[in-house]
């Protein structure tokens, strides 16, 4: 029996009568739809990078573009094997929902805290391997289509630094963002939480 | 999924379905809120099922999943990212008549509740259920001794939330 009335109205609410049957074909159907939308989310980058690899070899050959454009090859591996690799790490670790509630908020945690550290180190993962190449192949073309001339391929050359600096800045900034306006907030809720659920120094006294 | 699972599914349904308002019900603060985190725990239960082997009580294992799907829920996030449409049954588990106004007292319970932080919160609705202070460690993976220093302090925080609604009125 319960042992304050605060106890005896929250019991005293009815339960709800769903229709069982009908719930059980509803969430069974769903389920199969989420776990195709999981695979698919899981594959899409490798998908991509194995489009994009064929077309990317395709666009050199066809065009007779030279070495540097085949550059950008291992950086597109590199961020492909990069991601799945580090989702897959990262799947293992989570816990599952039936684990105490601690445990589950330490996983969210830790969880944010790589997000965090995935978006703020995106430079060095995501864009420089592909960036790098990029403006090499710029050179490269700019060094021939200059015929050697050091002067025109230099300025040619910083105008494709521009254009790609410029288009890199906008990532890392919209990146850097989503860090500070999503992930930074909530990395805090969960900290507080956790200090919630585990913090061990006694209750003040009312006195 | 097989038949196994779908019996658990059922019987654990009609067991808890109780206890997945209630917590969906504290931690939102609309009806339609109240929906989406249902439909959430409900899916969760049904992903989870074949990793419950009993290692846990079925009532300490529906807080956990019940709880870590209420905390770790995002309003309007969570269908939009994983675009799901909407189950009519769940939602008809948290439909307005359901979570209807029941009496004066439940209704500032849950006011108050909804003021409170997360795991307040959480420590406040098992206490509130009436889940002792061994089952409460087990649903919150801490010693009963530290659940009755953080249940002393919530019980204080939701009086005076109480209290304070009270005096307003």
């Amino acid at each position: 029996m319960p042992s304050d009335p605060l106890q005896e109205a929250w019991q005293s609410q009815p339960d709800p009568t769903p229709d069982a049957d009908r719930l059980v074909r509803e969430v069974r159907q769903h389920q199969q739809q989420f776990a195709a939308m999981i695979l698919l989310r899981d594959v899409r980058e490798v998908f991509i990078c194995l489009v994009l690899l064929p077309v990317w070899v395709g666009m050199g050959v066809g065009i007779g573009l030279p070495w540097t454009w085949y550059l950008v090859i291992p950086g597109i591996v590199w961020i492909a094997a990069f991601m799945t690799t580090d989702r897959v790490r990262q799947g293992r670790r989570r816990a599952g929902p039936g684990e105490p509630l601690v445990r589950g908020v330490e996983s969210s945690l830790a969880d944010v805290e790589h997000q965090i550290w995935l978006l703020r180190n995106v430079l060095w993962w995501y864009q420089l391997p592909l960036a790098v190449p990029m403006l090499a192949f710029f050179a490269h073309v700019f060094w021939q289509l200059s015929g050697g001339n050091l002067w025109e391929m230099t300025v040619a050359t910083s105008l494709g630094v521009v254009i790609v600096g410029g288009f890199n800045g906008w990532i890392y900034w919209i990146n850097q963002k989503a860090v500070r306006s999503t992930l930074e907030p909530r990395r805090q809720e969960l900290a507080a939480m956790l200090q919630g659920l585990s913090d061990e120094s006694p209750a003040p006294s009312n006195t | 999924m097989a038949d196994d699972a779908e019996t658990l599914f059922r019987n654990w349904l009609a067991e808890h379905r109780g206890t997945v308002l209630r917590v969906a019900r504290a931690y939102t603060a609309t009806p339609a809120d109240c929906q989406d985190l249902t439909q959430e725990i409900l899916l969760q239960v049904w992903r989870s099922l074949p990793l419950f082997q009993g290692q846990a009580r079925s009532t300490t294992w529906c807080y956990r999943v019940a709880l870590n799907t209420a905390l770790g829920w995002r309003r309007k996030e969570r269908r939009r990212q994983t675009r799901q449409r909407p189950l009519p049954d769940a939602e008809n588990l948290a439909a307005p008549e359901e979570i209807a106004p029941q009496s004066d007292l439940v209704d500032r319970l849950y006011a108050a509740i909804h003021r409170l932080t997360g795991a307040d919160t959480a420590l406040v609705l098992l206490h509130l259920d009436g889940l002792s202070y061994r089952q409460m460690a087990d649903v919150l993976g801490i010693t009963e001794g530290h659940v009755g220093v953080k249940l002393t302090r919530a019980r204080r925080a939701l009086g005076e939330l109480m209290k304070e609604k009270a005096d307003a009125e």
